[in-house]
């Protein structure tokens, strides 16, 4: 199967594309943050395109590869009838960037546009507040061969989204995706507002049809709206009912020409993306591949372990950052950036544990204490009595008595119950309180039984 | 007194801005149910915003440039509070709920907004006759259209019952009336005046301007509204001349300056109005004007290209009016030529023929614009007929052709986006003749200067 993605998701602005409201539609009530410009009174003209909006797309463009058109820019209107819609089109960019490239899969375009209005027919009413909001879209080329390859694609782009700034997240993500099975036509899906949502109706659609071709029938090309409470997709019109949008440049908005030098320092200021980095990661740092995808997962967590990485071995840094501090900050519910670890922190008590200054484990717990917490790991070791590795003695004569304590722990493990050694090593780590090196206790305690 | 001069007495109290709006108001209820030149009018406000006038003036505070003169403007102009229908049924309940920029201008200088004028439903004629709230009479030759679509403002100007008036022209629709109507209409280079507030025709080609009996109104009106509007993306970043002062410091002469004479202009208009538009010429050339004749080529294709852009445009423009938001849906309730225009707009704008008709229509744009540039590049101004006709008579139908082509000759500037004027040439069997005076973009100041010397001589 063969499968192209267009994504629209919300750029991060104050205010809206073509005037000054604010953007915190969802916080406002219904039809708050408008004005004549974004509901489109008659006579209402739009105020010059928000630069942040435009520039936010110039960025992400770039960071996926895209090159950028060095000539005019305008907005197009695309007509359709629709509640939500209070000029009756929608204003949507040229190109921005075009051929890019997202891990293999090729970007054909990247352009701006506005959000219409929310229709809610339910309460029977149009929110207005959204009406202006500008969306980035990324359409890409069919180059996508299965469900779990779209959901791979989706993920890595909200991560370069997330890694530009300038781009809201997957909870503003609206996609339309279009899928050919050998021998079928071109259908495309619509109404898709999450990866799983991507996912799952690209299932349903290619287990669809494949049953159709299976049966003799020939897939037409049509156009099907993904009903997410149900899983499945509907038929919404066939390529014969196909709308047309009548695209003329809007006479409202001049032709912009964007700046070489602009874009240059939007070159110059862009991070680099996270699908560059994690490569960049295993090259030069020699650090699993794994792990360095789930470091750069965030950009500030990224940041952090190179800043780390230039005192303390890559990997081990690599390890701690991806097991233990992903796992603190998981807990937590929070991000990298919202726990308010810095990458001085982290490396000293990494530090600790290489000049064997505090056990494993002794560190496990001090990380569990770091999030928002101004301390150093020092500081913190010391309020918790961790210094201090017990030397091999100490754990010699703990495991004896642990041994001696345990005997049927001991023996399940003889006959071959493997966790029992883990229930062992836990007993010694309490005789210590965690001071033992969990590795060589385990060694140790092999050693006796 | 021209407008000038009436504006100092205001500011001396020889006449206050009381005595200004009560006279036009004692005219404007005897003369307007006939006349039909306003659909709404609000003179309590008016009489207010007067006496607030001249309250300020008493305590020797400052006035602004326009304080208390009274001023009309055309209904597809945003004023707060006054009833903007384009004279469609569409909009028949709508009130302007914001000031276009042009009204925040004129209020800031101490205008006097008294009322909105009549015109052709959406603009989208050149007789007023099309409006939903009925045709306008023109005050000059009774019986007469008074032309469009600005009808309502050139009547109320010729009708003496206000200083100076708004109206908006996408194809004409200023100095096509102002001809009809034998008074002074401007339409400044596309960008000069900010169209923030002005409903829809063809966005384009649409550009605000005043009407006024005199030059000097036009220069006042025109200092007031001109000049870039961040709000608003195709007006200009520009040094803006004082219109004023050119009005005042020009020398009744017009030594050195370069009028060019086209041909093809004067071949399609009727002999009548030649002989009347010739007599204007010798002026010129009394004054020392310098004749060059030119010669357009495109005179034939500037109708269909003007209209086949108007027709996409205006069908994109009111989408808006889908019945949901302002009470009716547009083609339920329209006249026949905004039908006409919507239905067009629609046919030309289909993907599959596009390329066949707008994207040629917007080469043939690029094309004629050029020519007039090419024109333009060897003198100051072009002088010609500003209508090929004279005004029909109330309640005579024409078929479209015989409607479009009253605007043959003023099209070309809004497709070409340069500066154009009408002014009043002389009279066929008492029916005015207005002068269409062109000049390249952003000289603006060249027509104002051309137009005080040419009223000077009467
Ligand atoms: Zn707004």
């Amino acid at each position: 199967m063969k499968c192209g993605l267009e994504i629209h998701v919300q750029l991060e602005t104050d205010s809206k594309l073509f005037c000054t409201c604010h953007t915190n539609y969802q916080e406002a009530s219904p039809n708050t943050n408008i004005c004549f410009v974004c509901l489109n009174q008659p006579g209402a003209k739009p105020y010059p395109p928000n630069q942040k909006a435009m520039e936010g797309a110039i960025k992400i463009a770039l960071m996926l590869g895209c090159k950028i058109s060095d000539d005019v820019t305008y907005f197009m209107r695309k007509h359709y009838n629709y509640p939500d819609l209070s000029s009756g089109y929608q204003r949507t960019s040229i190109p921005i960037g075009f051929e890019g490239d997202l891990n293999g899969i090729r970007i054909r375009e990247v352009h701006i546009e506005e959000d219409p209005g929310q229709y809610k027919p339910d309460m029977g009413i149009v929110d207005f507040n959204r009406s202006g909001i500008p969306l980035i879209e990324i359409v890409t080329e069919p180059d996508i061969n299965s469900p779990e390859e779209a959901r791979i694609f989706l993920r890595e782009l909200i991560r370069v989204l997330e890694y530009s700034g300038n781009a809201r997240g997957e909870g503003t993500m609206r996609a339309d995706v279009n899928i050919s099975l050998e021998g079928g036509k071109r259908v495309e899906i619509k109404n898709i507002n999450s990866i799983k949502g991507a996912y799952k109706a690209l299932k349903f659609e290619m287990v669809r049809q494949k049953n159709l071709i299976k049966r003799g029938v020939t897939i037409k090309q049509e156009t099907r709206a993904f009903l997410e409470s149900q899983m499945i997709t509907v038929s919404m019109r066939l390529k014969e009912e196909a709308e047309d949008y009548r695209y003329i440049p809007d006479p409202d908005l001049p032709p912009m020409m964007a700046q070489e030098d602009q874009i240059q320092i939007i070159k110059e200021k862009m991070p680099e993306p996270p699908h560059i980095k994690t490569q960049r990661f295993v090259e030069q740092y020699g650090i699993e591949k794994e792990h360095a995808k789930v470091i750069t997962s965030e950009l500030e967590l990224a940041d952090a372990f190179e800043e780390v990485a230039k005192k303390v071995n890559p990997a081990f840094a690599a390890l701690w950052m991806r097991d233990e501090l992903k796992r603190v900050i998981y807990y937590n519910k929070m991000t990298f950036a919202q726990s308010g670890i810095t990458s001085s922190q982290i490396t000293e008590l990494l530090k600790m544990i290489e000049n064997k200054e505090i056990t494993t484990k002794a560190a496990q717990r001090i990380i569990e204490k770091m999030p928002n917490n101004p301390s150093t790991p020092k500081q913190i070791a010391e309020e918790l009595g961790l210094i201090g590795v017990i030397e091999d003695e100490g754990i010699i004569k703990a495991v004896k008595q642990v041994i001696d304590d345990n005997p049927k722990a001991v023996d399940d493990y003889k006959n071959g119950k493997k966790e029992s050694l883990n229930y062992l090593v836990g007993q010694v780590m309490r005789l210590t309180r965690g001071k033992a090196e969990p590795a060589k206790t385990v060694e140790l305690l092999k050693q006796y039984i | 007194m021209n407008i000038m001069n009436k504006l100092e007495s205001i500011k001396n109290h020889d006449l206050t801005a009381l005595e200004n709006i009560n006279n036009y108001i004692k005219i404007i209820d005897k003369n307007n149910s006939k006349i039909n030149a306003f659909l709404d009018i609000n003179e309590e406000e008016a009489i207010k915003t007067a006496e607030n006038i001249d309250q300020k003036i008493k305590n020797g505070e400052q006035t602004g440039d326009l304080a208390g003169l009274v001023i009309a403007i055309k209904s597809n102009i945003n004023v707060e509070d006054f009833k903007i229908s384009a004279a469609s049924k569409t909009l028949e309940t709508y009130n302007g709920s914001f000031d276009a920029t042009v009204i925040q201008r004129i209020k800031k200088e101490d205008g006097i907004i008294v009322g909105m004028t009549n015109m052709d439903e959406f603009a989208a004629g050149s007789s007023t006759e099309t409006s939903y709230f009925g045709q306008t009479e023109n005050p000059a030759a009774p019986g007469r259209i008074p032309g469009g679509s600005s009808g309502g403002s050139a009547a109320a100007i010729a009708a003496k019952m206000c200083d100076l008036s708004l109206g908006s022209d996408t194809g004409g629709s200023i100095r096509n009336p102002a001809s009809h109507c034998g008074v002074i209409g401007f339409k400044p280079t596309y960008g000069l005046v900010s169209r923030q507030g002005l409903l829809d025709l063809a966005m384009s080609f649409d550009q605000i301007g005043p009407f006024a009996n005199d030059t000097s109104g036009i220069a006042l009106m025109m200092d007031a509204i001109a000049g870039f509007d961040e709000r608003e993306c195709t007006t200009i970043e520009w040094d803006v001349p004082q219109f004023k002062d050119i009005n005042e410091n020009s020398q009744n002469l017009l030594k050195g300056i370069k009028v060019g004479i086209v041909e093809q202009f004067m071949e399609v208009s009727d002999d009548h109005i030649v002989n009347i538009i010739e007599g204007s010429i010798d002026k010129m050339v009394e004054m020392g004007a310098e004749l060059v004749e030119l010669s357009f080529d495109h005179i034939d294709l500037c109708l269909p290209t003007y209209y086949l852009i108007n027709y996409v445009e205006f069908f994109s423009a009111t989408r808006k009016y889908d019945g949901r938001k302002y009470g009716y849906k547009i083609e339920d309730v329209c006249g026949e030529e905004v039908l006409r225009r919507i239905h067009m707009g629609s046919y030309i704008s289909q993907k599959e023929y596009s390329g066949k008709y707008y994207k040629k229509a917007l080469q043939a744009r690029s094309l004629i614009r050029n020519e007039m540039k090419k024109l333009l590049r060897d003198v100051d101004v072009i002088a010609g007929p500003t209508v090929p006709k004279l005004p029909h008579k109330l309640g005579k139908s024409l078929d479209t052709m015989d409607m479009y082509a009253y605007d043959v000759l003023t099209v070309i500037a809004n497709l070409a986006g340069i500066p154009a004027a009408s002014m009043p040439s002389g009279e066929v069997k008492g029916i005015p003749v207005g002068l269409q005076i062109q000049a390249k973009p952003l000289e603006d100041e060249k027509i104002i200067h051309l137009m005080k010397v040419m009223e000077s001589m009467d």
